[in-house]
């Protein structure tokens, strides 16, 4: 958890200190405080409205201006200096029912949300897809991202490296559970787009139609902006069309979603280039007033060894992707080299593939553990026949009559670890060798394309080439012009993109409205609170990630069909069930401290909720241990451990997952619920030194008073004694 | 055996339950817990007239504990110094072995805190040199809290004289 502290929880913290000892003591003054408490508690429970920061500030306000004693006007002071210094904080609180520090426990978000860019509401949206309401799970999404398809396809999906169930055992299919959903809902015509705010008549331009941009005119279009995105290619997506290959991202996803977007009124403009068919004063003469640059980083590096410009035959990925993307299927080479270990260097080794190259080489200067490609991607690249060549530098460029015969190559060891942790390769002398192939594909960086932005005259460029803009805003230094995506970033991933369109557009809504823009990041939203299913622990660990079906490999290998072929439905279903609701369960731990450290029983098993030193989780011993006595349930600060009584057992669940059922027992006389006989057992063995005999009767609290308060009764005056 | 003791004059007391409502007060305690209680038995007849009685039950302070023993955490304690029963709240996880122990069910349920609450006879009370609430606001006079031996004779007088009438 991060090492800030709450403002909302201390708060909560220092007024229930204060009302605890009995401060403040005039009654009046205790009423105002106690509900400010109440309220401040509100906030901190997640079930607030916006009127409580007012209604705070208003019994503070109270207890200043009409408080009897200087002690009273203080604690009014110092709530109002407090509330105010924190203000954005506490409405952070009550708009986004998150609170990031985690010292809000019904705040405190998943992992997985955390980890997500545009912090799409995971949980939420996994319960959803088992619940099979995919239709609702692709509205909470499009909450925070307008493309959960092509993101369940292709994303880099950050949440599943942190998804808690990972430390169990593999981490819950996020991904393709979304891409899942997404098809389902499709398909069955539901996904629909949210009812936007009626036009506004302010106009916003758009400079690129990816994923960033794209993201930017969905959220300002559903403000009821006019949104104008105009695009230098003839297709849209950026390089989601054009740097992505089909056969791992469907054009027919990308054209879908991208006109979900478009039927919103966002006037899309392809083969339109800025500075060359419009212009920055053509733009504002059509009453554009802001603009968001989203042109991507379509730039590649150079490799920078002799014969790279000099022979025909050495073409870098982009250009090279983006030119099959358009249509253009001839084969680069009969053999080809592929520099680099990154995914666009998996995805142009595997596209040269499909064009029928007969022999592609991938060539990375590190070893395999290394490649920053995706695991998948790389077992994917392999099994299609790439031929991987770790530990390779590129040294120079052959050729004959201007065109590429070769590469020569250094083999290279890795050095001793750095400063930087990172091991260097190092070339071995004497090591040169040649890879004949007639086509060399760098893949190993692209840079932003600044020309044409020109006009932007006021736009600061960082040392590294890419639109300086502040974290929070994506604004430049010009006014009224913002920037995302790649162009920000350097070279990134889509969800990231869709991360900084989203931030764009509620930044360009704030400047059209005179809101002054935030000081604090972006909170992930919790757009749903919803119940868990019940499983038995045993269903619980038993479950395995699924093994998503892939297209035969003959046929990856000639075609462009789509490799992943999907979820199935029982899959999906499934693999919803294995989440373990870390947006309920925050993992503080104090169940099995009470279990293990406080009631000496341990049947609580979690070794994955302690994420330093996770050991080792079993469900299913809880069962063997556990008496229900219930003190986990009790002191569990968020309700995820539930301690209920269904007919006739006494069930212990976390998250749902049932981890004990016992029978119950009654009392004899007026048949009330008692625990259940090992609870009982438990409590005998523990009295049994001082009474022995202690009778097996079962009879509960009440009756047991009620009989006690019987035989202690007076009611018979002594002339009854003698009549009897 | 603590060394302090309540008693209650049963044919003084008409069930006004002040004690029970004083008890509560005191605790701050929410719906449901009654660390004392009148129990009320009857009404039975009584010759020809319906009688009831009315018995106080708070804790008995038992000299050796159910509760104590049962308690898996030592929030519950007998104090050293007086010996009265009663809970830590700190060290309290709730797991209710000490309500079920008890063949008096003195100890009882606090739902808001998730802890144990019993009747401690207002040992705080007891210290600044007042009497527990309860015997503070019968109206009847009919508690009576002191060591045992302070406690006044009413049961064996009142005995003593029923007796004597038998003769």
């Amino acid at each position: 958890m991060s090492p800030h502290t709450c403002s909302v929880k201390s708060l909560h913290e220092e007024l229930r200190e204060t009302l605890s000892t009995g401060d403040p003591v005039h009654p009046w003054c205790r009423q105002k405080a106690s509900e400010i408490f109440d309220l401040v508690h509100d906030v901190s429970q997640g079930q607030a409205g916006e009127d409580h920061l007012d209604s705070i500030l208003e019994l503070a306000g109270h207890l200043t201006d009409q408080g009897p004693n200087t002690k009273c006007r203080e604690l009014g002071q110092y709530v109002t200096g407090f509330v105010n210094r924190n203000h954005e904080e506490f409405l952070s609180h009550i708009r986004t029912h998150t609170c990031p520090t985690g010292h809000c426990p019904m705040l405190t978000p998943a992992p997985c949300q955390m980890a997500c860019p545009a912090g799409i509401d995971v949980p939420s949206y996994v319960t959803l897809v088992g619940q099979g309401k995919y239709a609702e799970a692709i509205s909470v999404i499009r909450r925070d991202n307008p493309f959960p398809w092509v993101c369940g396809l292709i994303c880099t999906h950050p949440c599943e490296f942190m998804c808690v169930r990972g430390r169990m055992d593999s981490p819950i299919a996020i991904m393709d559970l979304k891409g899942f959903a997404a098809e389902k809902s499709m398909s069955a015509r539901q996904y629909v787009n949210p009812e936007p705010l009626p036009e506004n008549g302010r106009k916003v331009c758009v400079v690129g139609a990816g994923p960033g941009g794209l993201t930017a005119a969905y959220y300002l279009a559903l403000r009821g902006y006019r949104v104008t995105v105009i695009e230098a290619l003839p297709v849209p997506g950026g390089m989601m069309m054009v740097g992505i290959p089909r056969y791992r991202l469907p054009r027919e996803v990308i054209d879908r979603e991208v006109s979900m977007i478009e039927s919103l009124g966002v006037d899309l403009r392809l083969n339109t280039r800025f500075g060359a068919d419009v212009t920055l004063d053509s733009l504002r003469s059509e009453g554009h007033e802001a603009f968001l640059l989203a042109i991507g980083a379509h730039g590649s590096y150079k490799l920078m060894i002799p014969g790279e410009e000099e022979f025909k035959g050495v073409l870098p990925a982009v250009p090279f992707l983006r030119r099959v993307s358009l249509g253009d299927h001839r084969m680069p080479g009969r053999r080809v080299a592929v520099v680099g270990g990154g995914n666009v260097a998996m995805d142009a080794a595997r596209t040269s593939l499909r064009l029928g190259c007969e022999e592609v080489h991938i060539l990375y200067r590190r070893s395999h553990d290394q490649m920053p490609a995706h695991h998948e991607e790389v077992v994917e690249a392999e099994e299609e026949g790439v031929q991987f060549s770790y530990l390779t530098i590129p040294k120079e460029i052959q050729g004959e009559n201007g065109k590429v015969t070769g590469i020569v190559c250094v083999r290279a060891e890795l050095s001793e670890p750095d400063d930087s942790g990172r091991r260097r390769p190092v070339p071995v002398a004497g090591s040169e060798h040649v890879i004949p192939v007639d086509a060399v594909i760098p893949a190993i960086g692209q840079e932003v394309q600044s020309h044409g932005l020109e006009a932007f005259e006021q736009v600061d460029w960082t040392r590294r080439n890419t639109i300086r803009v502040h974290t929070v805003t994506m604004q430049t230094r010009q006014e009224g012009v913002f920037a995302v995506g790649d162009a920000v970033t350097g070279p990134a991933t889509v969800v990231e993109a869709i991360s900084g369109g989203k931030k764009a557009a509620s930044a360009i809504h704030r400047y059209f409205e005179g809101i002054a823009q935030p000081t604090l990041p972006p909170v992930p939203v919790r757009r749903r609170r919803l119940a868990h299913f019940e499983a038995p622990a045993a269903l619980k660990t038993d479950l395995q990630r699924p093994q998503m079906a892939l297209l035969g490999n003959e046929r990856r290998r000639i075609t462009f069909q789509q490799v992943r072929l999907g979820l199935k439905d029982t899959q999906a279903h499934n693999e919803s069930k294995r989440c373990l609701r870390c947006d309920i369960c925050i993992r503080c731990g104090r169940c099995v401290e009470i279990c293990r450290d406080k009631m000496g029983i341990e049947a609580l098993c979690l070794g994955y909720i302690d994420f330093d030193n996770p050991g080792p989780t079993d469900l299913r011993i809880t069962a063997e241990r556990c008496i229900a006595c219930g003190a986990c349930a009790t002191n569990c600060p968020t309700g995820a451990m539930q301690m209920t009584d269904q007919n006739g057992y006494r069930v212990l669940s976390l998250c749902g997952t049932v981890l004990n059922r016992l029978q119950l027992e009654y009392c004899e006389i007026c048949g009330a619920v008692l625990g259940p006989a090992r609870y009982h057992d438990y409590i005998m063995k523990r009295v049994r030194d001082i009474s022995p005999e202690m009778s097996n009767r079962r009879v509960c609290l009440d009756c047991a008073r009620t009989a006690s308060g019987g035989r202690h009764a007076e009611i018979r005056p002594p002339r009854e004694e003698k009549k009897s | 055996m603590s060394q302090y003791y309540l008693f209650q004059d049963q044919k003084k007391c008409i069930g006004c339950m002040a004690c029970v409502v004083a008890c509560k007060s005191r605790q701050k305690l929410p719906r449901g817990p009654l660390p004392s209680l009148i129990v009320t038995v009857g009404p039975k007849w009584v010759g020809h007239l319906p009688r009831t009685a009315f018995t106080f039950m708070p804790c008995f302070h038992c000299e050796n504990p159910w509760c104590v023993a049962a308690c898996p955490t030592g929030a519950m304690f007998q104090r050293g110094e007086d010996g009265i029963v009663t809970v830590n709240p700190d060290l309290c996880v709730g797991c209710k072995t000490c309500i079920s122990a008890c063949p008096w069910g003195a100890p009882q349920w606090n739902p808001e805190t998730g802890k144990a609450v019993k009747c401690d006879y207002c040992y705080d009370r007891v210290k600044a040199g007042l009497e527990p609430a309860c015997v503070t606001v019968c109206p009847t006079r009919c508690l009576y809290f002191n060591t045992p031996e302070q406690i006044p004779e009413i049961r064996r007088e009142r005995y003593a004289r029923a007796r004597a009438q038998d003769f």
